[in-house]
């Protein structure tokens, strides 16, 4: 039975993707600061903090633990926040770096090394369409999704070589606790702009991480888009 | 506890075991001088990622302790742990009996 690890796997798209690895077949492990909702026995939930390199090491001692590999990291686990640049403050552009690139950093360190001594795995980084869009008025969130963009595609050159292959996916707004604040107008805008004006549900974000799990070779490092915007 | 013994033969045993996955036959015949990394070394960069994260299960299987043997302290030396076999040897002592 092939195992995941999950971040941010308690509520939104983490969630989603859960209940249908599990329902094709999938030993899964979440990770996340809040409990979970979902009881099934292949589901193991953990509470863990990716921010805290401690907190993310133990939880992948424990998955890993009786010899048992991990074939799929899911690096979803984000914070999200809409503002003017110079009226951001400084302790939210910092969250922002904690959660979205340093938090993948550490479940990539983490969990890379297991992937490695297997000599195979696929890591897949949550990203969003705002990075190649720059989009205006999400400065400090576009900043960290770049950084972890930019995590990516180095990853994805240096692990290669060992089986491991990382590779980012990238969505429009979805649904979910991190959109509910951002004017619908403005969600109707960007939905339009990148070729999908009914926007995207959870569940069609979850089938396209579904289809990239299955796919035969990825190119290592590249980026790809669940909307009208060039892969990378 | 890990003797200087156990560990030399902890770093051969990966070396030798990678040789044989990279067809290496300079790393199946290693010993303690054998050069791990710099010039006209054994292993390329990702070939010392692999040996350290194979190593640190390596370790964990034989002492139940779980290390991280490239740190800011392994990485800050003057002299490198990973330049040669004897210095990962004693390196990975220094590490397994601190803890």
């Amino acid at each position: 039975m092939p195992t995941a690890i999950i971040t941010g796997s308690s509520e939104g798209l983490g969630k989603a993707v859960v209940l249908k690895l599990l329902t094709a077949g999938w030993h899964v492990h979440g990770f996340s600061r809040q409990p979970s909702e979902i009881a099934h026995p292949h589901f193991v939930d953990h509470r863990v903090d990716v921010t805290q390199v401690s907190s993310v090491q133990n939880a992948v001692a424990v998955a890993t633990a009786n010899n048992q590999g991990i074939d799929l990291l899911i690096n979803n686990a984000g914070a999200a926040s809409m503002n003017a640049l110079l009226l951001t403050p400084s302790k939210v552009a910092e969250n922002l770096m904690q959660v979205n690139y340093l938090g993948a950093f550490h479940c990539i360190q983490a969990v890379g090394k297991q992937m490695v001594r297997q000599r195979r795995g696929l890591i897949i980084n949550i990203t969003t369409v705002a990075v190649p869009l720059a989009l205006e008025g999400e400065a400090a969130y576009v900043a960290s999704k770049a950084a972890l963009d930019a995590l990516t595609q180095v990853a994805g050159k240096e692990l290669s070589s060992q089986g491991v292959t990382v590779v980012g996916l990238g969505f429009g707004p979805v649904p979910t606790k991190l959109t509910q604040a951002v004017d619908g107008n403005k969600l109707q805008h960007l939905n339009e702009r990148i070729g999908r004006p009914n926007g995207t549900s959870l569940q069609e974000a979850a089938d396209f991480i579904l289809e990239a799990i299955q796919q035969a070779n990825p190119v290592p490092g590249s980026i790809r888009y669940l909307a009208q915007i060039q892969s990378r | 506890m890990m003797t200087r013994p156990q560990s030399l033969a902890l770093v051969l045993k990966r070396l030798r075991a990678l040789g044989q996955e990279l067809d290496r036959p300079s790393l199946l015949t290693a010993d303690e001088q054998t050069r791990l990394f710099g010039d006209g070394a054994a292993l390329d960069s990702m070939g010392l990622v692999t040996l350290i994260s194979d190593l640190e299960e390596d370790i964990y299987r034989e002492c139940g302790a779980r290390v991280a043997l490239a740190d800011e302290k392994a990485m800050s030396r003057l002299t490198s742990p990973f330049r040669r076999v004897n210095l990962l040897a004693d390196y990975i002592i220094e590490v397994v009996n601190a803890g």
